[in-house]
């Protein structure tokens, strides 16, 4: 274990970190106890629905819906200083920089080809 | 995402229903309720739903036990308007960091059903964003990669600015500027075009 490498693209897997094995204090495996009985716990629910035979409809997965709603409902936007910097500079300026940039490019073109001096780019007709 | 969407479509049908009852029965309800539309009682209950950031320690404490997450391992998003409210906070890790090998109960997405999903689990999962390490530093691969098109394209410009090249000249015809071939009359003697001086 001690002559372990990584492999090159992956993670150490959690097994084989040695802090799990050289950290022996009380409070590190309460809580790794903790964790491991609510892993326990949910996979005993999925289990159970899943290999109960007279189930006919999905499982349902509440951490899912708790993600879909999260993401999809924003209920908790607030406007701040730093939420209407955002917006102001993803969602305003560019608008306002899109009109001049494209409206000074036109202006420009259009002031030469009423000059004459317009040279189309990728002209293929002779 | 099934039950969201059937849970909104019985929510627009509620509210329908409500206005109807409101129109035809006599005791209506609030114009707020209403508008609002109460939710029905198939879908999830609110306290197993995502809610505000929590600041007391009970709120916490239950937060965490709605996410089936221990209270050390709970940690929610920095309240700064952002719109988080108290999802969790899980570390930034790609779904291709973890175990190929263990019994996952979905495989492709290498997740157990009830884990906590990371808010940016559909950017995490194995055909997008990978965190995985690296051969060689990220620094190291960034520093290469912009010093290299960054050399190219200032060349390029600069090339751009100050062309150098051989000196050129007009192309030269021979046969007094190629009289006959551009259509010239056969019978006329073609001025004599010199294209050389002694």
């Amino acid at each position: 274990m001690a002559t372990y490498k990584e492999a090159p693209l992956a993670t150490r897997p959690k097994t084989l970190d040695p802090a799990e094995y050289f950290n022996l204090s009380p409070d590190h495996r309460r809580a790794e106890e903790k964790r491991a009985a609510l892993r326990a716990q949910l996979k005993r629910q999925y289990l159970q629905q899943l290999n109960n035979p007279h189930r006919k409809e999905l499982i349902e997965d509440p951490a899912l819906t708790r993600w879909t709603y999260a993401r999809t409902n924003n209920n908790y936007f607030r406007p701040t200083a730093k939420t209407s910097l955002i917006g102001g500079l993803f969602g305003v300026l560019p608008l306002f920089v899109f009109y001049v940039v494209f409206k000074t490019d036109r202006d420009k073109r259009e002031a030469k080809i009423k000059a004459g001096t317009y040279q189309r780019p990728y002209k293929l007709s002779t | 995402m099934r039950a969201a969407e059937c849970q909104r479509g019985m929510m627009a049908a509620l509210r329908a229903g409500l206005l109807t009852r409101a129109l035809t029965k006599g005791k209506t309800p609030g114009i707020s309720n209403i508008i609002l539309g109460t939710r029905a009682a198939s879908g999830p209950s609110k306290d197993t739903l995502p809610g505000p950031y929590p600041r007391t320690p009970e709120e916490m404490a239950a937060a965490a036990k709605k996410y089936n997450m221990t209270l050390e391992d709970y940690k929610p998003y920095p309240e700064d308007g952002m719109g988080y409210g108290d999802y969790p906070m899980l570390p930034e890790r790609s779904q291709q960091e973890r175990d190929p090998w263990y019994q996952w109960d979905h495989p492709d997405l290498r997740r157990n059903w009830g884990e906590p999903m990371h808010w940016d689990f559909d950017m995490y999962i194995r055909n997008r964003v990978d965190t995985s390490p690296s051969p060689v530093e990220w620094k190291k691969m960034r520093n290469q990669l912009l010093g290299f098109m960054g050399f190219m394209l200032l060349m390029f410009g600069l090339g751009e600015m100050f062309p150098c090249y051989q000196p050129v000249a007009p192309k030269q015809y021979p046969y007094n500027n190629l009289y006959l071939e551009r259509g010239g009359d056969t019978g006329k003697e073609p001025e004599p075009v010199k294209h050389y001086e002694i």
